[in-house]
């Protein structure tokens, strides 16, 4: 009898299991799989040969910034399958596993982009174009800008690794939910989206860069999936606490002057209408409070809105 | 009868649209935020915001 319990925890797959949301998300980025080497990068070459200088800065302010983040936040992705695993969610588990190829997958499409179009690469290549956070001033002095992705999300994976080695299922599902929310919410969800939009609107207005136009479209398509993964394991940790609502608020706290304003990499193209991206900032905002089942902070609405709230003072690059 | 129902959030709008099914949903939402708004909502966000009411009623025109 102990045996054939034992022999049950060996088989995670069920049939509920099998029809749940988490479950269907890693269904659906298998069949959605893509790939950087098959995109036809030709178009983007001819135009980046015609390109002004000025304009291929400007570009390269965001994309080397994409580089790197996608870099990052590949390599901070192990400590949510530690979780997953520590609380026995293998449809987690599973989903995860796709969302780590993805987000590798993404900085590979930078690397073929940036090698074969703008013809750089190494470090010393790419590092000169990388906008500094912190320079990035608000001149009123009512906010901080913090390095959320570079700082906060490795200090919020180590945090969470560390609650995965004490083996306390309450702190591992308060380190997670954090995480998440650090992560898929802010990060991803909201902060991100108007960058995604601004690259593809520059390639349109530009009418140039079909492969880096596409790239995009297909990353965006996969972050989908990521965002509303983490959105609704939020939502799943806060049905069994809802006293942790407030967990949510005080990440987007601790970053709240990141997410007000447009940052520098943001303001690199300014043909843009740039209000178009704060306006819209708010939908992603209040849609990841709809998904987590979290009541919107409406001052933070109303600081994205402000449009006093200006922080691109003192840019500098490198 | 069931229909799926998503209210956009983009600031100053609330419009509730509703479709029959997700994949009309999908593509009425995507249309509406084009339109109205200049950008896009991706299909999992329209998904995950997405409740099924039984009678809708549609919001005023973007």
């Amino acid at each position: 009898m102990h045996k054939e319990v034992d022999n049950l925890k060996k088989f995670h797959f069920t049939r509920e299991m099998m029809r749940g949301s988490v479950y269907r998300k890693y269904e659906k980025a298998i069949n959605a799989l893509w790939n950087p080497r098959e995109l036809d990068y030709s178009k983007d070459v001819e135009d980046w040969a015609t390109l002004p200088e000025h304009r291929r800065a400007a570009l390269l302010g965001l994309t080397v910034r994409f580089f790197a983040g996608e870099q990052a936040v590949a390599e901070n992705l192990i400590p949510m399958i530690q979780a997953a695993w520590a609380l026995d969610r293998f449809d987690w588990l599973m989903y995860l596993s796709t969302f780590v190829m993805e987000e590798c997958k993404h900085a590979e499409f930078f690397a073929q982009w940036h090698e074969r179009v703008a013809g750089i690469l190494e470090p010393e290549e790419l590092a000169p174009y990388f906008l500094e956070r912190a320079a990035t001033v608000d001149p009123t002095g009512r906010f901080e800008l913090r390095e959320v992705v570079h700082e906060g999300i490795p200090r919020y994976a180590r945090e969470l690794t560390a609650a995965v080695d004490t083996e306390d299922r309450q702190k591992i599902e308060r380190a997670f939910l954090r995480f998440l929310t650090l992560y898929n919410a802010h990060v991803e969800g909201v902060l991100t989206m108007p960058s995604y939009e601004i690259v593809v609107d520059t390639c349109t207005a530009w009418n140039a860069l079909p492969a880096l136009k596409q790239g995009y479209r297909r990353i965006m398509s996969d972050e989908g999936r990521h965002i509303t993964f983490g959105t609704s394991a939020v939502r799943t940790l806060l049905d069994d606490h809802p006293e942790w609502d407030q967990l949510v608020h005080d990440v987007f706290d601790e970053f709240r002057g990141t997410i007000v304003g447009l940052v520098e990499y943001q303001k690199a193209v300014p043909e843009l209408d740039l209000q178009k991206y704060q306006v819209g900032k708010v939908r992603h905002y209040r849609n990841r409070c709809r998904e987590m089942g979290v009541t919107p902070d409406e001052t933070l609405i109303e600081q994205i809105l402000d449009p006093s709230i200006d922080f691109v003072v003192g840019v500098t690059a490198g | 009868m069931k229909r799926k129902q998503f209210v956009c959030l983009e600031a100053g709008c609330e419009r509730v649209i509703e479709a029959n099914n997700d994949e009309e949903l999908v593509r009425a939402v995507q249309e509406h935020v084009a339109e109205a708004h200049n950008s896009f909502e991706l299909e999992d966000f329209i998904l995950a915001g997405a409740t099924e009411v039984d009678c809708g009623t549609t919001g005023p025109p973007p």
